[in-house]
């Protein structure tokens, strides 16, 4: 074929040039460490790379949010577990209090320390966190969650539960309500609670009861009322919600269980006629108002002997009260020991899933340097060959023999 | 006898030398762009009829012509104007392929750093430090949305200015072959039809400098001149005439240069179509074919996002206890009436549901009793006796007036959403993070039943009656009444644990075992500054398919990546096998007319040898011319 001198000089010239494109793009490659410089150089993975970089984002802005979820319910377990101690300070004077050899006198010195610790309490329920906002108040975190009024100590606050995203499709909630903490808690053994009747003139004092069979409870109020007659001390067990009377002339011994209902009760002492006992389904009570009854207990006189009694009955009454305030504190805690477990294992998760991400990145977009220099010496090596087998063809001319 | 012998030796004397001269010319122009090489043609002269035969009277140079060959020329013209377009296209479609640049740049980190801006914010929905970082994040996003958008906006504007300076060229072009014809025309005539070879040489080139333009049509004319046609048979240049193209702002488009053709009547708009090759059928290709679609899609990508995150936005509840507004600020669907509607019909177009918009503009036109719609990206067409209609998320509405026959709207749904983005909240406290209602036990439930946070039931506006106070009673294990403003107070409701409870635009769930008198209760939100729940199902949009229905706001932007990368890639390949053709073709043809030195070298050579042969023959013709006067 004929060769034209032009196509000679162009071809050879195109050849060089095309040489040194490839080599500043593998030269922009090693410098850079990036395979992929602009998205046509690999279509297919800048499009992935842009997909695991969000999802390699999104795992880290979660492994952010444990970290502020568990910051969350760390403080809220320290304030639970300050309440937890305060409760058991509380128990403790509530059981010196019933020791018999305590005046009237002594007894005031403990419900001062009683009131102490109510305030304690308080100041508990009412923790903030670092910027000031109360953690036991629902939503409403701005405001004071409990505070005292003529009625005691009030929950302002509501039941709103702050969630965090911990995980891709976990939500988890961090806060505690105050209702949860320390309002919404069932007096008594939980199901029902047992008291005596204000003006019980003797010594019978009353346990706080268990529940025997479950499924024949009946969430009536009942009233247990003693008569003694020639001796003989004798109760009857009226259910007072229906008006009907489930027991009659039950001879008593001290310290023997009533039954009824699917309730195991016991009374100790010696009840006088006329002296009655009562029976009520659960309700609510805040772990305030306990504490407020053992004071205003504490406070009251004792001289006659129902007093002592009432004193003992109270107390029973009292200490139940606290220890199902405590168990659900502790319940509390539990969950949040438990979510704090559960943001340690997807953390590990988190990490192992970020390091996944890492990789898949680096195997999408960067460049093997082993095989980017070897590429970029060969490339060195053709383009010296063009340029050399160029000017030496060039330089070919009949002319210079002429 | 002696002078017969002179003039043969005469005549190759000047063959040769006239061979010397054209050698020379071929040397000289070896680096003319389009320069063909020149070969002598000779042949003898007529011989002299004698009783001996014919005698030879020497020789006679019959022509000089060029080497040239019209389909090889033909054929680089073809390859040249697909190569141009292809690089063309190419070297524009690079500037965004630059742009989206790798993933450390452009719209994924912004749009990654709003949706963790939000995160951060719901772990502390009430601290205005985090609240404040949002707010930031999303002017952030919307900047990145702005200016990419207003560098494709730009390359728009280049393009414009790059058609009308093309158009200028190819005009200008035009102008110089037609001069050329007429000159080549009157060269041949008076040369009695020998070929002008070097302006032929000349014209050739300047057509193959107009064809790198625009692909043209050459028709060669038997008195030498070439007629060039463009497009759809657009006469460019008829012998000595040349007839210009000129650009015009579209009528239906007023920010795009569309091209026309100057006629006495006026200039007339050409469609695009009929530009195919040279480097101006490569940037009208890369306008429609990948800047309209590139822009229309982050457009969508801005607008699906603004629209989904605003109807959730006003789901919720700001810090100040007010209901949210829209978080970001955008425009929708735009609308263009043809400068030559001849009807005063408004034509209003707006977003009735995002994930439904296509990435293409459309067309609506109105025959006098029908309206016409065309999906501009594939010709998809459907007609409506009459407006408002909902076509592809976009509401079209004929707001006033009324249309004539013959009149056109151009509807754009997604070309302004990324340009026009931007956050519409003024302070930091205006974030609806939380949700307007809460739900709440009440203090003496003794059953364990517990309620859900509640949610806000989309899409806005919210029910009227949403915040009022709504109370559930249960009445025992397995049902409730309801009772609260707008809810038709109904009792007995069956209890289904973990079942939806919906009232008044709210969804609350119950699960566990409630007992008889225990009461739930929904009612507003006040004060709620630690409630994070919009927060939350704001951020989760970020996972959500609302894009076309299909992809997240973060694939869609790297499907757009993706489909860029892709054509670039193509282009790249594709422009290089071109350019692999034109250079096959060049040296086909290069082969056969270009100019080898060393032939020429050896031409030189031969004339020379020639020329002395030649001039021995006279010499020798006089010797014996000089032998004859001696005998007398």
């Amino acid at each position: 074929m004929r060769i034209s001198t032009n196509t000679l000089h162009a071809q050879g010239l195109s050849a060089i040039l095309r040489n040194e494109a490839q080599m500043l793009h593998t030269q922009q490659q090693v410098s850079s460490g990036k395979r992929i410089l602009t998205p046509s150089d690999d279509p297919v993975a800048a499009a992935q790379v842009l997909d695991v970089s969000q999802a390699d984002a999104m795992n880290t802005q979660y492994g952010v949010n444990r970290s502020a979820a568990s910051d969350a319910l760390s403080l809220a377990e320290s304030s639970l577990a300050q309440v937890s101690s305060i409760i058991g300070n509380v128990r403790t004077i509530a059981v010196n209090a019933g020791n018999a050899i305590l005046s009237d006198s002594d007894r005031a010195s403990l419900a001062a320390q009683l009131s102490s610790a109510l305030s304690e309490l308080q100041g508990a329920a009412n923790t903030t966190d670092g910027q000031g906002r109360y953690l036991f108040a629902g939503y409403q975190s701005q405001s004071q969650p409990f505070t005292s009024g003529p009625a005691g100590v009030q929950y302002n606050g509501d039941d709103g539960q702050r969630l965090v995203q911990v995980d891709s499709s976990r939500q988890m909630g961090v806060g505690v309500s105050g209702a949860d903490a320390f309002t919404r808690i069932p007096n008594g053994n939980g199901s029902f609670v047992t008291g005596e009747v204000a003006g019980n003139t003797a010594t019978g004092i009353i346990n706080p009861g268990s529940v025997v069979n479950p499924s024949a409870l009946t969430g009536h109020n009942y009233s247990i009322n003693f008569s003694v007659s020639s001796g003989a001390t004798t109760y009857a067990v009226v259910d007072t919600t229906s008006s009907t009377t489930l027991l009659s002339a039950q001879p008593y011994s001290a310290g023997g269980s009533i039954r009824f209902d699917g309730m195991d009760i016991v009374v100790e002492g010696a009840p006088a006629n006329g002296d009655k006992f009562t029976v009520a389904p659960s309700t609510n009570q805040s772990i305030f108002k306990t504490v407020q009854d053992l004071v205003n207990l504490l406070q009251t006189p004792v001289s006659a002997p129902g007093d002592s009694a009432r004193l003992i009955n109270g107390l029973k009454q009292g200490l139940t009260n606290l220890d199902q305030s405590l168990s659900n504190v502790l319940t509390q805690r539990g969950v949040i020991g438990a979510k704090l477990n559960e943001i340690d294992a997807l953390q590990s998760t988190g990490n192992n899933r970020s390091v996944q991400y890492q990789q898949t990145l680096s195997r999408l977009q960067s460049v093997d340097l082993n095989s980017a220099i070897s590429d970029l010496t060969q490339q060195q090596l053709s383009l010296q060959a063009a340029q050399k087998s160029f000017v030496q063809v060039s330089g070919l001319s009949l002319f210079s023999y002429l | 006898m002696a002078i017969g012998i002179l003039n043969a030796g005469l005549s190759g004397l000047g063959a040769a030398q006239i061979g010397l001269s054209t050698t020379g010319h071929n040397i000289a122009n070896v680096s003319v762009p389009g320069f063909n090489r020149q070969q002598v043609v000779q042949s003898t002269q007529t011989a002299l009829a004698t009783g001996a035969g014919f005698i030879g009277q020497g020789t006679q140079v019959s022509t000089v012509r060029r080497l040239y060959n019209e389909f090889l020329d033909h054929q680089v013209l073809a390859a040249q104007a697909d190569s141009s377009q292809l690089s063309a296209y190419y070297s524009q479609i690079q500037q965004i392929d630059n742009m989206l640049g790798d993933a450390s740049s452009g719209l994924s980190p912004v749009l990654q750093g709003f949706f963790s801006a939000l995160q951060s914010a719901a772990n502390n929905p009430a601290d205005s430090t985090s609240r404040q970082a949002v707010m930031n994040a999303g002017d952030s996003l919307a900047a990145g949305f702005n200016a990419m958008d207003q560098s494709l906006a730009r390359m728009g504007d280049a393009i414009n200015g790059q058609i009308k300076s093309s158009v200028a060229s190819i005009n200008s072009y035009v102008q110089q072959i037609a001069q050329l014809n007429q000159k080549i025309v009157l060269a041949q005539s008076s040369a009695s039809g020998q070929p002008a070879n070097d302006l032929l040489d000349q014209r050739d080139a300047l057509i193959a400098d107009l064809n790198k333009e625009v692909k043209v049509t050459v028709l060669p004319q038997s008195d030498g001149a070439s007629n060039l046609f463009v497009g759809n048979g657009q006469a460019l240049v008829m012998g000595s005439t040349a007839y210009g193209l000129s650009t015009l702002n579209s009528p239906i488009d007023p920010g795009r240069v569309e091209i026309g053709y100057a006629s006495p009547g006026g200039t007339i708009p050409l469609p695009e179509s009929g530009f195919q090759g040279g480097s101006l059928g490569g940037l009208l290709a890369f306008r429609s074919q990948t800047l309209d679609p590139a822009r229309n899609t982050l457009g969508r990508v801005a607008m699906t996002l603004a629209d989904t995150f605003n109807q959730q936005h006003q789901l919720g509840q700001d810090l100040n206890g007010a209901a949210g507004g829209s978080f970001f600020n955008i425009s929708g669907p735009q609308v263009n009436a043809s400068a030559k509607n001849t009807g005063n019909a408004a034509i209003s177009a707006s977003l009735s549901n995002a994930s439904a918009l296509t990435v293409s503009d459309y067309r609506l036109g109105f025959n006098g009793t029908v309206y016409t719609l065309t999906r501009l990206s594939d010709a998809n067409q459907q007609t409506f006796a009459s407006l408002p209609q909902t076509v592809d998320g976009v509401t079209l509405t004929l707001a006033s007036g009324a249309a004539s026959a013959g009149d056109e709207f151009l509807i754009r749904p997604t070309v302004a959403g990324a340009g026009s983005i931007s956050v519409a909240v003024t302070g930091a406290d205006k974030l609806a993070l939380a949700a307007p209602i809460r739900a709440t036990q009440g203090n003496a439930n003794t059953g364990r039943g517990s309620i859900s946070g509640g949610v806000v039931n989309g899409p806005p506006p919210v029910n009227a009656n949403l915040q009022q106070p709504v109370i559930l009673t249960f009445t025992g294990a397995g049902a409730f009444n309801v009772s609260g403003t707008g809810t038709g107070n109904p009792s007995g409701v069956a209890y289904v644990a973990g079942g939806n409870i919906s009232y008044n635009g709210w969804t609350v769930q119950i699960r566990g075992t409630p007992a008889a008198g225990d009461t739930f209760t929904i009612g507003p939100n006040s004060v709620g500054v630690a409630d994070n729940r919009n927060a939350l199902l704001l951020a989760g949009l970020q996972t959500g398919s609302f894009v076309g229905g299909n992809m997240s706001y973060q694939s869609a932007y790297a499907n757009l990546v993706g489909t860029i990368g892709n054509k670039t890639h193509a282009l790249d390949v594709t422009s290089t096998a071109q350019a692999a053709l034109v250079d096959q073709s060049t040296a086909a043809r290069e082969s056969f007319s270009g100019v080898n030195l060393d032939e020429e070298a050896a031409q030189l050579m031969r004339y020379q040898q020639a020329y002395q042969a030649s001039a021995k023959v006279m010499a020798m013709a006089g010797k014996l011319f000089d032998a004859i006067l001696q005998l007398g």
